[in-house]
This record gives C-alpha cells, structure tokens and sequence, in this order.
C-alpha cells in the first residue's frame, strides 16, 4: 500500500531521515520504534503530505504521493503528536469541523461524529469543551478527528504521550478492532512494550535510519541470544555476576542484573552454576528478549536514555 | 522578599532570552520619540506646521496692497502658496475662484483665500475677503484659520490705509484728496525728515505706519470713551495684553472674512464624524494584533499540521484566515459606526452603501497587515511586538492622531503610503464629503492593491516557511 524508496530529508545540518526504504501492506499494523529524535514524526509528516523529501518517492497504491496532493491525502489520517483540537470548542464542534473538511456534510456528518463519539467513549461528554478534559479524553478525540472519514490508512504519531494507562488501554483496543476489520496503520513509538503489543511488523529507527525490519520474531533472532535472565544485584549475586561475562553479556540497571548467554551455552549449566553458589532459583527469571535488548544490540544505546 | 527576589529574577532571564522582545521594548520608544520629535519640531527651528496648500485667488490684482498680502502668504512658512494653474498647452494662469472650488470638491485642496474685487469696499471702511475650505480636520482649520488671520492682521493696516484714501477721495474728490495728501506729506517730512513725494506715494498707497503703531501703556493716559474728571472711574489703558486685544478687536470688526464651507455642510454631527475615521481604523489596527497572535495559537497547538494533512490545501488555510479577519473587522466596524449613529448622531444609514464599500477595503488591508505579520514573525510575542510597532507608526505618520500638515514633508510623504491615510481618506470621503460611489472608487482601489500586494507578500513568505512548525 504504502512504498517508500530512499527517502532523504534534511533540516540544515541534520539529517533527519538518510536514505529510508520500507513498505507497508494493505491491512498491516506497523510500528515505528525509535527513541526520540530518531526521525519518526519526520518520516510521518512525509507520508502525510506536510513535507517534501530532498530525495527518494513515496507512493500510496502506486501513486506518487505530494505535498499538494489534496485527492490522496482523503486516503490518509494523520493523529498528531499534539493534542490538535480546537481547545474552546465542544468535542462534537471539533469533530464536526474536521469532517467537513473531508467532504462530509449533512447526515452523513453527524452519523459519522456520533459513531467516533461512541468509539471513543465521549458520548456524555460531546458538548463540553475540549479544554475540560483529561489528557487521556483529549488523545482519545484526537484520535477520532482523525477516523471521521474513513481513512484507507492511519498515521498514529506517538498517540499515548501522557495518557493513563486506563485511556491507554482504551486506545489500543480500539486501534486493534480498527485494524481488524482493515485499516492499515503506522504507529510511532518510542515504548517497545505498545510496538510489541500492537504492531504484526516493526521498523526501528535511529539517527534517520531503518536499522531493522521485521516482525518481532524476525526482529529477535537479530540476537545472539534466546533467553534473558534477569536476578537482583545483591551482595549475594555478586559472585555469580563476576563470573558470568566468561558465558555471555551482562548489564546492570536499577538493582537488576540482565545476563544475555551466547549461543550454545544452555540453561541448565548455568543453573548448574547458580547451585553451586547456593542461590535459590527463584531469584531468577527467564524471559524472552524485548525490542528493547534489540535496539541495544543494535545501536548500544538503550531505547530510553 | 527573596522569593519576589527570585520570581523577579526569573522574569528578567526569560525576557533577556526572547531576543524580539528584548529588541522591540528598546526600537518601539525610540521610533516613537523620534517621530514625535519630527512632528513637534523638537530641538529643530523649523517647527510647526508646514506645507499647508493654499490656493490664492487675488481678483484684485492691481491693488498694491493685495499683491502685499500674496506676497505676505507667500513668505508664510506654514503655507504652500498655490496661485496659478497649469494649461493642457504648458502655459499657466492666475487661478479663479471656479478653479478652487472645483479642487476643493474634488480633494485636491482643503483651504483657499479669494481676495475679492472689493477687498475695499467703496461704501465702508474696511476689508473684505473669503476663505473657502473643507474643514474636515479640526485641529488643521484652526490652525490654518489662525495663521491666515496672523498674516492678514499683520497687513490690514496697510489695507486700511487705503480704505480710508478710497473714503476720502468719494467725499472729498481727487483734486482736494491729492492736495490734502500733498499737504501731509510735507508736514510729516518738515517735521520727522524724509523725502515728501516718497511720503506721499506711501500715503496714496495706505500705508500711513499702523503697522508700527503699539499699543499705549502709560496708566495716567485715559481712553478717549472715558467719562470726564469727577465722574466714573477711568478705564487705564493699563496693559500691552489689553491694548493689544482693543487693537484686534478694532481691526476685527472692520474685516469682514467671509468663511464659506464647501464641504460637509450638511453633516449633521461634523465634531464626531471628523473623528469617527480615526478610532474606526485604530480598532481594526488592534485587530491586526489580535489575528497574528490566533495564527500562532493554531500553529503551536499543531492543529495545521492536521488541517493540512487533510484535503485543506495551504492557499485555503492562508485565505480563510484572511477573510475570517476581514469579517471580524466588518463586524467591529459595524458596532463602532452604529454606536457612533445613536450616540452622536452620525449619519451611517445616510451612506450605508458607501461606507460597507469603504469599510470592507480598509478591513482587507489591515488584514493583510495582519498575515503580514505573522508571515515575517518567529512567535506570538514577536508577532505582538512588530503589530505595536507598524500599528503606532502607520497611526502616527498616516494622520490618525494629529494633522499631517505638523510633519515635516518627508514624513508626509511617508504617511500616504500607509493604509492609515488612505483609510481616514476613505470614510472622511464618505461621511464627511458624502462623495457617490465612482468619487470613491480610487481610495477603494488603492486599499485593495495594498490588501493584494501585501498579501501576496505575506502568502509567499508563509509558503516558505513551514507553516506548522
């Protein structure tokens, strides 16, 4: 559905997204997942229309997409990073605003806004203005400005920034059910847990680059690992820390030691290990890696620094 | 106290790191100074008024004294002397009073002297002259009304001389008149010296020396209307101030200027029609701030970034906004006149048509100042600074707060460039001179090329930048 090819852009001497290529498929969920300034929102606004590219193409359906290209922009639904509703006006005024200038008109507009209103769950609170809600309300109508005309494709730039997790909740059921019945949608995230939740395949980036590609099983087996095993760091793991590197990676972070063993060396030798020392196994937890270990891997950097 | 201390600090830092703020709080006063130094003529000789056209029509051109009195207005620094016209040929003539009417209808003048045929009268003692004007502006007629009366006064004596030699040659005859003129003139020059027949063209011309007469001030000298020793207190003629103003008062009632109004005669409420353009256009120049700093508001909200991700192109955005200022500022303009109608008695219904015209294309214009602004301006608060700044400047060198005959001629120049001047131009042509529709169509037309041509600026100034961030 969605192609991009090499795209370049450049803000003076930054270079914002350097040589970018991916496709996204009718119907998929795509994450985009980065740290801050990795070039998310840049490469949104791209496929928004809001910027042109120094270089590359993108296309929608096999036809080109530009900044002046109001027919194909009805295609598209862009949720701002920003909560872009018109803070003095009620919830249905904005969203009646915002379906008219998509066309819609007369009934057609006012099924369509008490339907978003439903799915947002604002129904009680449509004649109150906007600048009364909570955060999580306001992201939630931000969300539904931008489904009023039924896009064919959902550009959700960091859509939770600040919510409650109750609201947060609310908006990823509500996408899942969106893209269940068809929407194509690109999410933007710097949090790998709502990318691992979310998102069939994910693109992270970093410094204006795609570093990886895939779904998350592909993404994972970018690894040299399978497991991780995480166990506090107390004095009386500390034996067991210092003798670990010789099997593999370990890091410590918040009272917590993560040891990543290399290829080949099995679970059981290392609890064989942990024996041997007289710590309980239930100090240790196994798990799968996260994106989170995956962008480390890649660029040495924790995702949130 | 040392939490105001640190409150106060933090205000200063945050007002140090906004560079346009910093820069407009130091150019504002100083622009303003300056100009107001430009208008009041401080620290210049050269202050006042200047420039003031005046048209001349001396119908009695033979009459050395009234040549005295062209040549008198002449010299008149406040004024731009105008006395002949300009043939289609390159020839020129004297103009006619037909001439200056015609201009004063047609804006071209506002003020004009008609030194008549019988600027002395044959049946009387005096002086008759006319002004004509169109005293749309108070505080200019007043101005103009007292520098034409200094000049005049300062020449009447000469004129009454020669009232006086017209007088006396009807009764006497010119045998015995041109004797008894002979006969002063040798008085004069056996007792205070001088040539006699010099003396007695002077006489023959009126100037016996009034004009260096003063006022008398010895206290023991009575007043020749005062009653005899013994009976009412005499009234001293005790002070230059009082003498002074006798003086004027004589001279006064014998010179009769005749004021005739070519325009707006039939205003009903003339005070508060003159003034009601000023306030009309310095309440659509706030607007202009207000509609800069609501651009920055949609844009930091992100709410363009949404708008222009939909099927809303950037030439829609940019000229809906445009016309959402013109329309506030219709409405503003609306409330304002018809206060103005019911409180002072304006007369909008009279010329609605006209005004809704004129309204509508002062309304672009400073709307397009408006996006103009918030094209060139990084922020809000750089938005707000710059619309201070262009609102006093248009304001002061465009007419709106004082005459523009007060400025010196560059300035003048300067001010009719600004949608100020032609503004005021527009509703005084309207409310004042009740012009029809095509007498106004140029003012309207030169506030909609302003309108156009800054908004044109403005658009692809905006389309430069990123709109929304």
């Amino acid at each position: 559905m969605l192609a991009l090819r090499h795209v370049n852009k450049r803000f003076g001497r930054i270079t914002a997204l350097d040589d970018v290529s991916l496709d996204v498929a009718a119907g998929e969920f795509f994450g985009l997942l980065g740290p801050n300034g990795a070039g998310k929102t840049t490469l949104m606004s791209l496929v928004a229309g809001l910027r042109t590219p120094d270089a590359g193409a993108l296309t929608l359906d096999g036809a080109p997409l530009a900044v002046r290209d109001t027919t194909a922009r009805r295609a598209l639904g862009l949720v701002p990073q920003s909560i872009a509703l018109y803070e003095d006006l009620t919830a249905e005024q904005n969203l009646r605003i915002f379906g008219s200038v998509y066309g819609l008109r007369g009934t057609e507009l006012r099924g369509r806004v008490a339907e978003a209103l439903a799915a947002v769950q604002l129904v009680d609170r449509r004649r109150d203005q906007v600048k009364k809600f909570s955060g999580g309300m306001q992201r939630r109508l931000n969300l539904a400005a931008a489904l009023l005309h039924r896009p064919k494709l959902l550009l959700c730039d960091e859509p939770t920034v600040g919510v409650d997790p109750q609201s947060r909740n609310a908006i990823f059921e509500y996408l899942e059910r969106l893209n269940h019945e068809g929407l194509t949608i690109i999410y933007s995230t710097h949090y790998m847990e709502e990318a691992t939740r979310l998102c069939s395949r994910i693109g992270i980036i970093d410094h204006g680059k795609i570093l990886a590609l895939g779904t998350l099983d592909e993404l994972l087996l970018q690894l040299p690992f399978e497991d991780e095993i995480t166990f506090p760091a107390t004095p009386a793991t500390a034996p067991l820390a210092a003798r670990l590197p010789a099997h593999g990676e370990i890091a410590t972070a918040d009272d917590t030691h993560r040891f990543r063993p290399r290829s080949g060396y099995a679970l059981s030798g290392f609890f064989a290990l942990t024996e041997s020392l007289g710590l309980p196994p239930r100090l240790f937890t196994s798990q799968r890696p996260t994106l989170e270990a995956v962008f480390l891997h890649l660029t040495g950097r924790n995702l949130r620094e | 106290m040392s939490t105001i201390l640190t409150l106060i600090r933090k205000d200063i830092a945050i007002f140090l790191r906004n560079r346009t703020a910093v820069s407009l709080t130091f150019i504002v006063p100083i622009v303003m100074i300056t100009v107001f130094g430009y208008v009041f003529g401080l620290n210049r000789k050269d202050r006042g008024p200047a420039d003031i056209s005046l048209a001349v029509v001396n119908q009695a051109p033979d009459n050395p004294a009234a040549r005295k009195l062209v040549e008198a207005l002449k010299a008149e620094k406040s004024f731009r002397i105008i006395s002949d016209r300009t043939n289609p040929d390159g020839t020129t003539r004297p103009l006619t009073e037909t001439d200056v009417r015609q201009r004063i209808l047609n804006r071209e003048l506002r003020f004009a002297l008609v030194i008549p045929p019988d600027v002395i009268p044959a049946d009387s003692i005096g002086l008759h002259l006319k002004i004509l004007s169109d005293p749309r502006n108070e505080i200019e007629t007043q101005m103009v009304s007292g520098l034409l009366q200094k000049t005049v006064f300062s020449n009447v004596p000469e004129l009454l001389g020669q009232s006086l030699q017209a007088r006396a040659r009807s009764f006497l005859g010119g045998g015995r008149l041109d004797q008894f003129n002979r006969t002063m003139a040798s008085t004069i020059a056996s007792t205070f010296g001088g040539n006699p027949d010099v003396i007695q063209r002077r006489i023959e011309s009126g100037d016996f020396g009034f004009s260096q007469l003063q006022p008398v001030t010895d206290p023991k000298l009575r007043r020749l209307d005062a009653p005899a020793a013994g009976g009412a207190a005499a009234t001293p003629v005790s002070t230059p101030t009082a003498a002074t103003s006798r003086t004027q008062d004589f001279f006064s009632r014998i010179v009769n200027i005749e004021n005739v109004q070519l325009v707006g005669k039939e205003v009903k409420s003339p005070d508060a029609t003159r003034v009601v353009g000023g306030w009309a256009i310095m309440f659509l120049l706030f607007a202009v701030s207000g509609s800069s700093a609501a651009y920055f508001d949609e844009k930091n909200a992100g709410i363009f970034q949404r708008l222009l991700s939909s099927p809303v192109s950037r030439g829609q955005l940019l000229w809906s906004r445009f016309l959402y200022a013109i329309l506030l500022g219709l409405v503003q303009l609306t409330v304002l006149f018809f206060a103005g109608s019911l409180m002072y008695g304006i007369d909008v219904l009279g010329h609605l048509g006209n005004l809704i015209v004129i309204c509508t294309a002062s309304a672009a214009a400073c709307a397009s100042f408006g996006m103009l602004i918030a094209a060139f301006s990084p922020n809000a608060q750089a938005a707000s600074g710059l619309a201070t700044l262009f609102v006093m400047l248009m304001s002061s060198t465009g007419g709106a707060w004082w005459p523009m005959s007060l400025m010196p001629e560059f300035m003048q120049k300067i001010g009719k460039c600004t949608l100020v001047y032609w503004s005021m131009e527009g509703f005084a042509q309207v409310l004042w001179a009740g012009n029809s529709f095509l007498q106004i169509m140029p003012t309207v037309g030169i506030l909609f090329a302003i309108a156009v041509g800054v908004m044109t600026i403005s658009v692809w100034r905006l389309n430069q930048r990123q709109i929304f961030g």
